[in-house]
C-alpha cells in the first residue's frame, strides 16, 4: 500500500465519520476554529479534554500540534524530520541525514483550494493501533509488536516481533489520521512520530513557527481528525465565499 | 546504472510519446559539470538533439525537458525551481532562411515538481514525440507509464487539478499540466503546477499541447548522494540561519512580489498602458497593501523555502465574489492590471484566475490585450475586428471576453493567439511601434523608458524578452559540497558564460542576428508623460553604443553578434563553432 491515502472529493460523501461523542462543549466547527487560530487555543482545548481520561494513571502525553493559519506547506518539517531520524554514520560520526521526505514521520498533504495539512501521529490516548496488533504482549516487557514507548509515550514498532499484518496502519487510517506508513519492502509499520525523543526537529526548524510540542493529557480520540476532514473544515472557514 | 556524479542520479528519463517508449539515459559527467543547472543541461541537450536549424517547435522532434538543478530536492531554502527547456513556440527572427526558426525557450516554475522528479530518481524528464491521443505521464519511481487522458482533454486547470488527484488516488504525487490554451496551441500557453504556479514564458505549454500531453504526475522515494556529507549538513544549517537573519525575509513574507507594484510605479518603471507609461495612478488599489486588506487569506511556500511569497486570496464581494486564487503578484498584477489600466482588485483577481485556469501566460496575454486596447483606441482596428468586444482601457469584462477567444482561438482569438508581433504585422501601419516584444516574445512587467539596464537585458536575452535572465544558481558552497567540485564566483561566472554562449549559438544558427536584439520604437520615441520619470526615453545612439561594447566584451562580432572562435574555444564550445563558422 505504501504511502497512499485515498483522496476524497471534498464534497462530503467519501469522508470518514469521526466519533465526536463526548465532545459536548464544542461543536466541531468551534474545535477547528480554535485549531485554525492558534496553538494556544488548542492547548486549552487539550486540557479540557483530559477530564475524560484518567490522567493520574499515566505520565503526561505530548504531541506536535499544528497552527494551520501559519503553515505554508513548505515541507521543511518533512525534510528535517527525515534528517533527524534517518541519520548517517560516517567515519564513526553520526551525522544528520540528507532529508529525503520518504523517511519522515510527518507528511504534508495539499488540498485544492490551498490548504496544507502536516499529518503525524497524534498520540491517541486509547491507541487503537496497539489495540489492533495481533501479536501478544511480551511476558516481560508487556509490549506487543506495536507498543508505547515508556519514556515519551510515542508509538513504536518492534520489527523483530512484527508479523507485518498491517492491521495497525489500517485501523489508524480508518479511525484516526492515517499516520502509519507500511514499508514498501517489509510491509512493517513506520513513519510514526517519535517526538525526536523529546527534542522535536520539526518544531525547531519550521520556518513559520506553525508547530508546537504540546504536553498535557490530550485524548487523541478527539484530536485525531484525518487530513481530509480538517482540510474540508478549513476550506469552508477560509474560502467561505466559494460557490 | 552506476552513478559517478554526486548530486545527480546520473539518469534522465526519456519518454517518446510517438512510440510509447520509455528510456533511461545516462547523464554525461562532463555535461553535468560543464553545464551545471537545469538551464545549462537543457541547452546542451537541445543542441545535441536539434542538429538542424529551423525545426518546427511544434514538431514531435522538439524535446520538452523538465530539469531540476543539482540543488533541487535537497532541503535547501529557495532552490526549488525547475527549468523547463525546449525550442520556443513563440519567438521568431526578423528574417531567416527557415520558416520555423525560433530561439531556445526556458521557463521556470517553483513549488514541488522539480524536487519530486529528483525523488523519483531522475535528474530530469525529456519528452519527445507526439501521442496519438491525449495522454498523461505517470511516474512512480521506476514505474513509468503513458496513460490515457482523453477524458481530461478540454478541462480547465483547476478542475483538472482536483480530478487528477482523484485519478491518481494519492495526494503525494506532484503534477504539472496544461489547460485548454495549451491544448489549442496558443503560442504563449503555460504549464501549470498546483493550479497556480506557472511556467509561463516561451510557449512551453504550447509545445506540451503539440505532444498531446495533458499532464505529468511524479512521485518517488529516492535521493542522490552528496560528495561531502558533513560539509553539506553544516552549510545547510548556515544557510537556514542566514535566512532567519536576512532583513528582507519579513518583507517578502508579508507582501511577496506584490510589494513591488507600488514601488515600481512610484519609480516610473512599471509597465502601464501597454508600456506607454511607467506610473499607474491606481497602483495602490492593486498593490500588496490593498490585497492584504481585502483579498489574501494565507501564504504559501515552495519546497523548503522560508519566504512564502505566494499569497492566496479570495474575492469577498461584488460580481466576482468567491473567486479564489494566488495573487496578484508583481508580474500578474502589473500585466493584467496596470498595463491595461485596471485598478479593480476583484476584477484583477478574476482575470488572473481565468488565465491560470485556461493555462495562458499572464505576461504575454497582458501584452496582447494592451496592444489591442491601444490599437482600438487609436482607430487602427474597429469593434468588428474585435468580434464585437468593446475593448476599452480598464474594462475587465471585455478583457475576460477576449481571454476566452484567445484560449479557444475563435475569431480574432486565432490571430491574437500568436502574440503581438503577429498582430502588428496583420494590423499594419505603424502598429509595430507599440507591439511590445523582442524576438517575438512579449516583454515582462518592467517598463524601460527610464531603466536602460533592463532595456538592455530585454534586448540581449536569449529567449526573447524576459525578466529573469540574471537568475543565479546561488548557494555556491552548497553546490560544492554536493558535487565535490570547487565552486567559486569565477568558476560560476565561467559556467554561466558557457551556457549563455551555447544558447547564443543555437539562436545564431536559427538566423538571429544583431537586428533581432531590438526593442520597440516606443521606448525611444515616446517619452513618458507622467510620474517621477516624466520625459524619460531611451536614447538610440547610447543604446546602440552599449550594444557595441557589450558584444565586443562578450567576444562576439558587433555586426552580426556571432560569437568568435576564440571565445567559444576558451569556453570548450568548439563543437558549436564548427556549426556557426560559415553562417
Ligand atoms: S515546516 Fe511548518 S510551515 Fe512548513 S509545512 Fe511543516 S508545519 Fe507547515
Ligand atoms: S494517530 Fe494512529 S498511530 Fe498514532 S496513536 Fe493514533 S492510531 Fe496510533
Ligand atoms: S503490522 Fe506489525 S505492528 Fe502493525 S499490527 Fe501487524 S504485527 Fe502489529
Ligand atoms: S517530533 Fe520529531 S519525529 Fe515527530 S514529526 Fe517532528 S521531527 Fe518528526
Amino acid at each position: 500500500m505504501g504511502d497512499s491515502r485515498k483522496p476524497n472529493s471534498l464534497k462530503g460523501e467519501t469522508l470518514r465519520t469521526i466519533d465526536l461523542r463526548g465532545v459536548t462543549d464544542f461543536s466541531r466547527r468551534d474545535f477547528l476554529r480554535t485549531a485554525g487560530v492558534g496553538s494556544a487555543g488548542l492547548i486549552t482545548f487539550g486540557g479540557w479534554l483530559v477530564k475524560s481520561v484518567s490522567a493520574q494513571e499515566r505520565p503526561a502525553y505530548s504531541l506536535i500540534v499544528v497552527d494551520f493559519n501559519k503553515c505554508t506547506g513548505c515541507r521543511t518539517c518533512e525534510a528535517v524530520c527525515s534528517q533527524a531520524n534517518e541519520k548517517v554514520k560516517l567515519d564513526g560520526e553520526e551525522l544528520l541525514g540528507l532529508g529525503n521526505p520518504r523517511f519522515s514521520n510527518v507528511r504534508v498533504y495539499s488540498f485544492n483550494p490551498p490548504v496544507e495539512i502536516p499529518n503525524r501521529c497524534v498520540m491517541c490516548g486509547d491507541a487503537p493501533c496497539i489495540e489492533a496488533c495481533p501479536v501478544p504482549p511480551d511476558p516481560v516487557t508487556g509490549r506487543k509488536a506495536l507498543y508505547r514507548d515508556e519514556k515519551t509515550l510515542a508509538i513504536k514498532n518492534d520489527p523483530e516481533r512484527c508479523v507485518a499484518c498491517g492491521s495497525c496502519a489500517e485501523v489508524c487510517l480508518d479511525k484516526r489520521v492515517g499516520a502509519i506508513i507500511l514499508d514498501p519492502v517489509t510491509s512493517k509499520p513506520g513513519g510514526i512520530c517519535n517526538l525526536c525523543e523529546g527534542d522535536p526537529a520539526c518544531v525547531k526548524y519550521c520556518p513559520f513557527e506553525a508547530l508546537t510540542h504540546v504536553s498535557g493529557g490530550l485524548d487523541g480520540r478527539h484530536y485525531a481528525l484525518p487530513p481530509e476532514k480538517v482540510a474540508q473544515e478549513l476550506i469552508s472557514l477560509w474560502y467561505y465565499h466559494q460557490k | 546504472m552506476g552513478n559517478p556524479i554526486p548530486g545527480y542520479h546520473g539518469v534522465l528519463l526519456e519518454v517518446d510519446l510517438s512510440k510509447g517508449k520509455v528510456n533511461q539515459l545516462p547523464v554525461s559527467p562532463e555535461d553535468a559539470s560543464k553545464f551545471v543547472g537545469g538551464r545549462g543541461l537543457g541547452i546542451k541537450i537541445l543542441w545535441d538533439r536539434l542538429k538542424k536549424p529551423g525545426i518546427d517547435a511544434l514538431s514531435p522532434e522538439n524535446p520538452l525537458m523538465f530539469l531540476p538543478g543539482p540543488l533541487s530536492g535537497f532541503p535547501i531554502p529557495s532552490v526549488s525551481r525547475t527549468c523547463i527547456v525546449t525550442k520556443s513556440a513563440l519567438t521568431s527572427p526578423v528574417k531567416s532562411r527557415y520558416r520555423s526558426a525560433s530561439t531556445i525557450s526556458y521557463s521556470n516554475v517553483g513549488g514541488f515538481f522539480g524536487p519530486e522528479i529528483k525523488f523519483a530518481g531522475y535528474d530530469g524528464i525529456i519528452v519527445t514525440g507526439k501521442a496519438t491521443s491525449p495522454a498523461y505521464l505517470y511516474i512512480d519511481d521506476d514505474k513509468v507509464e503513458v496513460r490515457d487522458a482523453r477524458r481530461f482533454w478540454g478541462m480547465r486547470t483547476n478542475d483538472f487539478d482536483i480530478a487528477f488527484t482523484e485519478e491518481l488516488g494519492d495526494r503525494k504525487f506532484e503534477t504539472c499540466y496544461i489547460g485548454p490554451a495549451g491544448e489549442n496551441l496558443v503560442r504563449y500557453a503555460a504549464i501549470l503546477h498546483t493550479s497556480a504556479r506557472a511556467a509561463g514564458r516561451g510557449g512551453v505549454g504550447c509545445v506540451m499541447g503539440s505532444k498531446n500531453l495533458k499532464a505529468i504526475a511524479v512521485k518517488g522515494t529516492k535521493m542522490p548522494e552528496v560528495a561531502e556529507h558533513k560539509r553539506f549538513v553544516d552549510l545547510l544549517e548556515e544557510v537556514r540561519s542566514s535566512f532567519k537573519d536576512w532583513p528582507g525575509t519579513d518583507r517578502w513574507r508579508r507582501y511577496g512580489t506584490a510589494g513591488a507594484i507600488i514601488d515600481r510605479s512610484d519609480r516610473g518603471i512599471q509597465s502601464v498602458k501597454n508600456f506607454r507609461e511607467g506610473t499607474f495612478s491606481e497602483a495602490h488599489k492593486i498593490g500588496g497593501i490593498a490585497a492584504e486588506q481585502n483579498i489574501w487569506v494565507r501564504d504559501l511556500a515552495c519546497y523548503c523555502c522560508p519566504l512564502a511569497c505566494k499569497k492566496v486570496g479570495v474575492v469577498r464581494g461584488g460580481p466576482y465574489a468567491g473567486v479564489y486564487h494566488d495573487g496578484p503578484e508583481y508580474e500578474t498584477g502589473t500585466m493584467m492590471g496596470a498595463n491595461l489600466l485596471i485598478g479593480d482588485l476583484s476584477g484583477l483577481m478574476k482575470e488572473i484566475a481565468e488565465l491560470d485556469d485556461y493555462g495562458l501566460d499572464q505576461i504575454s496575454t497582458g501584452n496582447v490585450i494592451g496592444f489591442l486596447m491601444e490599437a482600438y483606441e487609436k482607430g487602427y482596428i474597429d469593434r468588428k475586428f474585435l468580434d464585437g468586444i468593446d475593448l476599452k482601457w480598464g474594462d475587465v469584462e471585455a478583457t475576460l471576453a477576449l481571454i476566452e477567444k484567445i484560449t479557444h482561438r475563435e475569431g480574432l482569438g486565432d490571430l491574437a493567439s500568436r502574440g503581438v508581433k503577429a498582430l502588428a504585422s496583420e494590423i499594419g501601419r505603424d502598429s509595430h511601434e507599440f507591439a511590445i516584444h523582442c524576438k517575438g516574445q512579449e516583454l515582462a512587467a518592467h517598463n524601460v523608458h527610464a531603466n536602460p539596464p533592463r532595456a538592455f537585458c530585454y534586448a540581449t536575452s536569449n529567449r526573447g524578452a524576459c525578466h529573469l535572465s540574471g537568475d543565479s544558481l546561488g548557494h555556491l558552497n552548497l553546490l560544492g559540497a554536493i558535487t565535490g567540485q570547487t565552486w567559486d564566483f569565477p568558476s560560476y561566472i565561467n559556467t554561466g558564460e558557457r551556457i549563455f554562449n551555447l544558447e547564443k549559438c543555437f539562436n545564431y544558427r536559427e538566423g538571429f542576428r544583431r537586428r533581432d536584439d531590438a526593442l520597440p520604437d516606443r521606448f525611444f520615441e515616446e517619452p513618458l508623460t507622467l510620474g517621477p520619470a516624466k520625459g524619460a526615453a531611451l536614447k538610440r545612439d547610447e543604446f546602440e553604443k552599449t550594444l557595441d561594447n557589450y558584444y565586443s566584451e562578450r567576444g562576439w562580432d558587433p555586426k552580426t553578434t556571432r560569437p568568435s572562435k576564440e571565445k567559444l574555444t576558451s569556453l570548450g564550445l568548439d563543437f558549436a563553432w564548427k556549426e556557426i563558422r560559415r553562417l
